[in-house]
């Protein structure tokens, strides 16, 4: 190894894993951990890394299997729940989050009497943080039920409810169940445009694909024939139920915040009268 | 009239109905079928008010009989419009949001047209077209109009997932004053039919549950094909357009939570929408007294709260500068201030800025260490307004030395610091030197506050 022919080194080893952004990845990453016997002091996506001084870099190659053993692992000593907790966390698109699901690991295997009540620990800053990421990621599965609103296109031969979304998270593969479980007499697409996965129910099954959105809108058709007369009759509703002496927008702001007001459908206006007073907003 | 403009007309009609809740009732998604609810609810949009909203909330009609001296859709209010919708054209507009995923389902509610056995047949035809014919699983919440039959409440009760029947006044005097069509027999006898119905339900539930502890299964009926009305009933108040005292209506409030069963009552501050002698003349419309009358509401269902403790018959209403829970606990000083570590759930729920989730994140984070300053910040309680009332490991968390009611309530009266940057930086306190005149800085934070009102 690099570090045993640099004393200097040696004296701050530090080494930062990357890995390639999935869950395996991060699993497999926590197995080398164990494995070469090191602590890390960064778990890191290779694309969001930026290496501290003097510090090494691991890359990590996916193994499913090591995965697995991972898996299986947290799965025994800690419970599925944890481990539901921290699939969740994973699709965090916070950098810090694969050092936080390690350090998590570390201290419920290694430190903690009881590792099946590690995650009630909540006063210990290794837990706090996961649940910190978690409830960061709840909130933006929430905020996807709540605001992807589809469309109706229909071409000469298909027809499909199309929804375009801008989460913080990756959240689709987390929200997609719900979705298909309200909505499977209806094929739909869910497209997260900020990390180009698009949840797919064809009618009969579901997918996650990976895929741009110039070339995913390129696929589809247009809208239907009453889809722009359903989406005015919805901006209509909107505007008639608000009561103007309880006008109170910081309030509505901190419920449906601006970020996601370009794909819900009603509020597509207002942004755009946002825009003329104020360019930047 | 096409469909759009209709909906124009009868969603404004509806908007002053408050309960917009999709909550109280999972159903799960089924093969072939539109639609699931969850418990916990949903809310698709918010208006620039900051309401939710969750179901399409609209009037099947605006005509109305009835002449209430409050209500937009009086009989005698000749300014407005007078529309209906055909149950087909609602149904379809009910299923074209919904796929659409702008709301959970439908918000049904009446003015009452030619009778109401009329008015509830219109309705109970429109959710027949969304449940039978679309199979529709969403959420419906629909109004059972007073002086409806019992016969029509049961088939609105099988369709609907929750009812509700508007207490519309606190007071019976009220009601005979504000509107003389109404009564408080009309209003309480399908409440009582529809908690009844629920209770009924419920028994026979219980009976065809499958785990049983005890042989009945001579007397077990077949399992209905739909509940009575599964997420409960609910009703709505308006407070401020008669003279009631807030331990009045917290006090009807109790009695429906206990008598009724209701799943909420909720309280709508009178706004002036239609000029009658027999109305308070004011603009002023009481949110502050709404605000604290839900705070109130709060404690009784979620907190352990008796009336009696929030209120009492010399202090009729509610103090307006802290809320109920902070009160009680400045008049019951000799209770605090109390051990985090230590103390009872049910005392940690009492304390000013520790809720329902708070108080039990404590309990079960308390197990494994001890809980200091940056744990109990960590866990996510109002930190800054709990510190007065708590110990933690034996030291106290207030800012100050002083335990007096005065300055504690000087202490929690305080406006919230807003921190160093973000919105509420900006924002002055009372006696604060500013660099510009007092309406010139006034217009500037009216610009920025109400972009709509400046262009």
């Amino acid at each position: 190894m690099d570090a045993q022919q640099n004393p200097l080194t040696d004296l701050f080893d530090e080494v930062a894993y990357l890995y390639d952004g999935s869950l395996e990845g991060l699993l497999s990453a926590v197995f080398e951990a164990y494995a070469r016997k090191e602590h890390p002091s960064d778990v890191i996506s290779s694309e969001l890394v930026q290496p501290r001084l003097s510090q090494r870099i691991h890359h990590v190659a996916t193994n499913d299997m090591f995965a697995r053993r991972v898996q299986r692992g947290i799965v025994k000593r800690c419970g599925k729940r944890t481990f539901w907790q921290i699939t969740k966390a994973s699709t965090s698109s916070d950098p810090r989050v694969g050092y936080i699901i390690y350090r998590f690991i570390r201290y419920a295997i290694d430190e903690h009497a009881d590792a099946r009540r590690a995650l009630s620990n909540r006063a210990h800053p290794a837990v706090a943080d996961l649940l910190e990421a978690v409830l960061s990621v709840e909130n933006e599965c929430e905020r996807m039920r709540q605001f992807a609103r589809f469309e109706h296109l229909k071409g000469d031969d298909i027809q499909v409810w199309f929804a375009n979304v801008n989460p913080k998270h990756a959240v689709i593969p987390l929200v997609l169940g719900h979705f298909v479980e309200r909505f499977n007499v209806q094929p739909f697409i869910i497209f997260d445009e900020t990390h180009n996965i698009a949840g797919v129910w064809d009618g009969a099954q579901q997918h996650l694909i990976q895929i741009s959105a110039a070339e995913l809108v390129s696929r589809l058709p247009h809208h239907s024939a009453n889809e722009v007369a359903m989406q005015e009759a919805w901006r209509t509703f909107y505007r008639a139920v608000s009561i103007d002496a309880r006008y109170n927008p910081e309030l509505r702001r901190q419920f449906m915040p601006l970020r996601l007001w370009k794909n819900i459908t009603e509020m597509q206006e207002d942004i755009a009268e946002l825009k003329q007073i104020d360019p930047c907003a | 009239m096409d469909i759009a403009q209709k909906l124009e007309v009868l969603a404004d009609a509806a908007k002053y109905d408050v309960a917009c809740t999709s909550s109280g009732v999972t159903r799960a998604g089924k093969r072939g079928q539109l639609g699931a609810t969850s418990s916990a609810g949903c809310c698709h949009s918010f208006t620039p008010d900051g309401r939710c909203v969750t179901l399409l909330k609209v009037l099947m009609t605006n005509t109305c009989i009835y002449d209430c001296a409050y209500c937009v859709n009086r009989a005698s209010n000749a300014a407005i419009q007078r529309v209906c919708f055909k149950p087909r054209e609602l149904a379809d507009l009910t299923i074209e949001f919904y796929r659409r995923n702008c709301i959970e389902g439908l918000f049904l509610s009446s003015g009452v047209i030619g009778s109401p056995d009329d008015t509830s047949e219109l309705m109970i035809r429109t959710l027949r077209i969304l449940r039978h014919e679309y199979a529709f699983r969403g959420y419906i919440h629909t109004k059972a109009v007073p002086g409806t039959s019992p016969e029509l409440v049961s088939e609105l009760g099988l369709l609907a997932d929750r009812l509700s029947v508007n207490m519309e006044l606190p007071s019976e005097k009220s009601l005979q004053l504000l509107c003389p069509q109404k009564s408080k027999g009309t209003i309480l006898a399908p409440m009582r039919q529809i908690a009844d119905s629920i209770a009924e339900d419920a028994e026979t539930h219980a009976l065809v549950r499958r785990r049983q502890t005890t042989y009945l299964s001579a007397a077990r009926p077949k399992r209905a094909a739909r509940a009575f009305a599964p997420a409960g009933q609910s009703t709505q108040m308006i407070i401020g357009a008669t003279p009631e005292t807030d331990h009045h209506i917290l006090n009807l409030a109790a009695s429906l939570y206990k008598g009724m069963h209701m799943k909420r009552v909720f309280f709508s501050a009178y706004i002036p929408v239609v000029t009658d002698t027999r109305l308070p003349q004011t603009d002023r419309i009481q949110l502050n007294r709404e605000h604290r009358l839900y705070q109130a509401d709060w404690l009784l269902r979620f907190y352990g709260f008796e009336v009696d403790e929030i209120i009492d018959a010399e202090h009729p209403f509610l103090e307006e500068s802290v809320d109920p829970k902070a009160n009680w606990a400045l008049n019951h000083l000799d209770l605090f201030p109390v051990e985090v570590n230590t103390c009872s759930r049910e005392m940690l729920l009492r304390v000013p800025g520790i809720g329902v989730r708070g108080a039990q994140l404590i309990v079960s984070a308390r197990r494994q260490s001890t809980l200091g300053e940056q744990e109990l910040r960590k866990i996510g309680i109002a930190f800054n307004r709990a510190r007065y009332f708590i110990t933690c490991n034996g030291a106290y968390c207030g800012s100050g030395a002083d335990f007096s009611r005065e300055w504690l309530l000087a202490q929690l009266k305080k406006p919230i610091e807003g921190g160093r940057h973000g919105r509420r930086a900006d924002r002055l306190l009372a006696g604060q030197l500013s660099l510009f005149s007092e309406d010139q800085s006034d217009a500037a934070q009216a610009a920025t506050l109400l972009p709509e009102k400046a262009s």
